[in-house]
């Protein structure tokens, strides 16, 4: 792209009032831009939710495919999907989804500690320092995007078992504590 | 001698080598028993807390060395097992690597085994408990999985011996045409990343640390390896590949939104996920009856009652059991052993000094050796082979983590604290179920802390008999203290944070004897190893001091201090010394001396010691240093500088407590 093209671009947006410019301080979306650049965003993580969960594609590859889909994808289908999908509130990994109105809901977490036995958790994010901690974690499947079930939980601030992918795991208070977690 | 060198001495006369990974408790130890035998060796890197057993499997007239890792969930040396167990291999460099992969649940076992065909190894996969998997209602297609991982896979059910001659058949003939599978675990982008570091070090790198190939070395850095990272720094020209994986590992973490390690763990998952698929097809999914033993085990309301049962009946098969072979084992010492040695040492040195100080070596030395292996050590390790086997240590440990947490060390530390109460011996040794260095110093400390059965004999019958038992209580309760003061206190004076729990629970399993019985062996033997040449030379050097009177000499000085500081007799001094051979010796040797000095009545203890001084005799026999065989297994397990910090430490914590305790009940009118 030259930088001409990109005046030329910058220029047909904000005669659209999609954008507003200050010269030397850069651009900004304008509301009316915000509004269409979130349903886009809607879009694409609704599109990621498709090929993951209905067409059974690897999640970490959707991306791209999403990007073409997005474009594709009118407002009559967005609704149905959405329904379809079971009104998901986050892309597969772990974004969230802006509604129809372009509300980006934050994503309500808690700490997986704060769960009770047989309730059902997606892990959002470890919020650790620690790099080896995070790899060893992960190493065990703990990592965001996750499904874990609650098996078991000690009183007074006791560990927690968690089962990950078949797998029970005992984790003290202080790591069930830094995993952040959703209901599902 | 280094790990290396004990591997090498190990394996040079045999005609492969294979190494054993897999995850914990998928039969691995199991496989390793039934293929080698009862002859095992373990190594150790220096520093390193984690062993590696060594063991030669013969099939036909081939000789196999297998090498048993530690069991673990990944290959990244983010604990030292982990670090074991990753270097044993590229540093071995074994023939073929044997995945032991538990069929019962595939998919995690599966992540470990897509790391080890990313390192490049030819691997054989060993799919362990296929029993269990079908008890389970899983089928499994072996043909199927073989195919996808690009590996051969021999099914096994190794703690019946099935599938064993197989795998050995496999190794010795086949193992030569297993070629390391190399593919794609990833997606395109990732790969594409792997590929541009790879390329980067093959035209930078002469040669890769360890050997790795460089798609392995690739993956590595961009899992943001320490160990080789700091390695390739180092190296000359590596500072390229180095700086090259920063680059790409930015544009994937931009990409993906998650750092580029927790990108190829999730792919990896993905993939043992797709594959698990696959191959296994549930059929009906019964709830096992070992699953929900598991269940009641860890359930507050039936596990604790459950726990407390347990912990009694090791109490009493420790007590009933241990008590009879202690007895059974001083009584044919005394019969057998001990005239036969007092009769060979006077017929062949003769009746002087040379033949007294062999006599405290052979004669008391080894005795005190064995009165503590064989009641304590062996028994113990029979009911911790027990607990392992059966799965319900690591429910013990989640019931008991809320507790020790308060002292920075958490549940797993539980058993080898109880076992204290028996024997500090076994319980130190048991310490290596905890993973840092912290958590087992702060573990020993703890354990020498705590009365074994022979301060305990101390306590009852100089102080239960002759000042009151509830002097004794007050012993008890005043140690229970200090346990919890000292973990209180060093989890706040010791640098580094506790670690917390993170365990597999598993699933409860039928104990098998063979398993038990190996394994317990194993480390008897070990323990005996270790300490008869310790034991039996310190008595020597003890018993040198003690006939020439050296020692009364030494302790004449140490004598009026320990006199003003804790109001004790001058004999006490030399008994408290002679108690580092083995406690209970400390009021056996007091009442001879006094007997000695005072006449038979003082075997009365009342005769020439106040209740006041058996009180804080009692106190100081409890907390300071143990005896000789706890220092020799700690001084194994935590190296020379920390036992003497440990030593000193418990000597100034004795005689402070019983000093103060000297001065203080009197003036609370309490036994003055």
């Amino acid at each position: 792209m030259t930088p001409g093209a990109v005046t030329n671009t910058l220029t047909h947006l904000e005669k659209h009032k999609l954008i507003a410019r200050t010269p030397y301080r850069g651009i900004k979306l304008s509301d009316k831009g915000r509004a269409i650049a979130l349903q886009v965003i809607r879009k694409h993580r609704l599109a990621e939710r498709l090929l993951t969960e209905v067409l059974r594609m690897d999640w970490s590859g959707v991306h791209d495919t999403a990007c073409e889909l997005e474009h594709a994808m009118t407002d009559e289908m967005i609704r149905p999907l959405e329904k379809m999908l079971k009104e998901p509130t986050t892309c597969p990994h772990g974004n969230p989804i802006p509604d129809e109105a372009g509300r980006l809901h934050e994503e309500r977490s808690e700490p997986l500690s704060h769960f009770k036995p047989k309730d059902k958790a997606v892990l959002v994010k470890v919020t650790e320092e620690k790099p080896d901690m995070l790899r060893y974690l992960a190493s065990l499947g703990l990592m965001p995007g996750t499904i874990v079930e609650v098996e078991e939980k000690a009183p007074f601030e006791g560990p927690i078992i968690v089962n990950v992918m078949g797998a029970n795991y005992a984790l003290g208070r202080n790591i069930a504590s830094i995993v952040q977690a959703r209901r599902v | 001698m280094s790990c290396h060198a004990v591997i090498e001495k190990a394996i040079q006369k045999v005609d492969m080598t294979v190494a054993l990974a897999g995850n914990p408790n998928v039969g691995k130890s199991t496989l390793f028993n039934g293929l080698t035998g009862l002859h095992a060796v373990t190594a150790n890197y220096p520093g390193k807390t984690v062993d590696l057993n060594l063991g030669v499997a013969k099939y036909g007239e081939k000789k196999v060395g297998v090498i048993d890792l530690p069991g673990t969930y990944s290959l990244d040396p983010t604990s030292d097992d982990q670090w074991v167990a990753r270097r044993a291999i590229l540093e071995e460099k074994p023939e073929v690597v044997v995945a032991v992969v538990d069929a019962s649940n595939l998919q995690r076992n599966l992540y470990q085994t897509l790391q080890l065909i990313e390192l490049e190894f030819p691997v054989v996969i060993a799919l362990n408990l296929i029993d269990l998997a079908k008890e389970m209602g899983i089928r499994t297609d072996y043909q199927k999985l073989s195919k996808l991982l690009g590996a051969p896979v021999i099914p096994l059910v190794a703690s019946k011996g099935e599938g064993l001659g197989e795998l050995l058949e496999y190794l010795t003939k086949k193992a030569a045409a297993v070629t390391p599978r190399r593919g794609s675990t990833f997606d395109v982008h990732l790969e594409q990343a792997i590929h541009r570091i790879e390329e980067a070090i093959k035209s930078d790198l002469p040669e890769t640390p360890l050997g790795l190939s460089a798609r392995a070395l690739a993956i590595r850095l961009l899992e943001n390896d320490a160990e080789f990272t700091k390695l390739l720094r180092q190296a000359n020209r590596g500072t390229r590949p180095v700086e090259l994986t920063e680059q790409v590992g930015k544009s994937i973490e931009s990409e993906y939104h998650e750092p580029a390690s927790l990108v190829i763990a999730r792919q990896r998952h993905e993939l043992a996920k797709q594959i698990t698929e696959a191959v296994q097809v549930r059929v009906g999914q019964p709830l096992l009856l070992s699953q929900r033993l598991m269940h009641y085990a860890v359930s507050p309301y039936t596990g604790i009652p459950l726990a407390i049962g347990v912990i009694a009946a090791i109490f009493a098969f420790m007590l009933t059991v241990g008590g009879f072979l202690g007895d059974a084992t001083s009584l044919l010492w005394a019969k057998f052993a001990s005239p036969s040695i007092r009769l060979i040492l006077t017929t062949t040195v003769g009746n002087g000094f040379m033949s007294q100080v062999l006599l405290w070596g052979l004669d008391a030395g080894i005795l005190a050796a064995l009165s503590v292996g064989i009641p304590y050590v062996l028994t113990f390790y029979l009911v911790l082979s027990l607990l392992e086997d059966t799965g319900y240590l690591n429910s013990a440990a989640y019931l008991a983590d809320t507790i020790m947490h308060k002292i920075g060390l958490h549940g797993r530390s539980i058993i080898p604290m109880i076992m204290g109460f028996g024997c500090n011996v076994p319980a130190v040794m048991g310490t290596r179920v905890l993973t840092t260095r912290r958590e087992r110093i702060l573990a020993c400390t703890l354990i020498t802390l705590t009365p074994c059965s022979a301060r305990i004999a101390v306590i009852m019958a100089a102080v239960g008999v002759f000042a009151g038992w509830q002097y004794a209580v007050a012993i008890f309760g005043i140690d229970l203290l200090v346990i919890a003061a000292a973990g209180w206190s060093l989890n706040r004076l010791l640098p580094g944070k506790p670690s917390d729990l993170v365990m597999e629970m598993f699933a409860f399993r039928r104990p098998r004897a063979s398993t038990i019985l190996n394994r317990t062996w194993f480390r008897f033997k070990s323990f005996m190893l270790l300490a008869l040449p310790i034991v039996t030379i310190g008595s020597m050097a003890l018993g040198a001091f003690y006939e020439t009177g050296y020692l009364q000499t030494l302790l004449a000085p140490v004598n009026p201090v320990m006199y003003a500081l804790l109001g004790l007799p001058g004999v006490a001094s030399m008994c408290l010394v002679v108690g580092i051979l083995r406690k209970e010796l400390t009021l056996q040797l007091l009442i001879a001396l006094a007997v000695m000095q005072y006449g038979p009545s003082a075997s009365n203890l009342l005769f020439f010691m106040t209740p006041l001084q058996l009180f804080v005799f009692g106190l100081v026999v409890t907390l300071y240093f143990p005896c000789i065989a706890t220092m020799s297994v700690l001084t194994r397990e935590l190296g020379r500088k920390s036992t003497l910090a440990i030593m000193a430490s418990t000597i100034a914590l004795a005689i402070l407590i019983g000093a103060i305790a000297y001065r203080a009940l009197p003036a609370f009118g309490i036994l003055g």
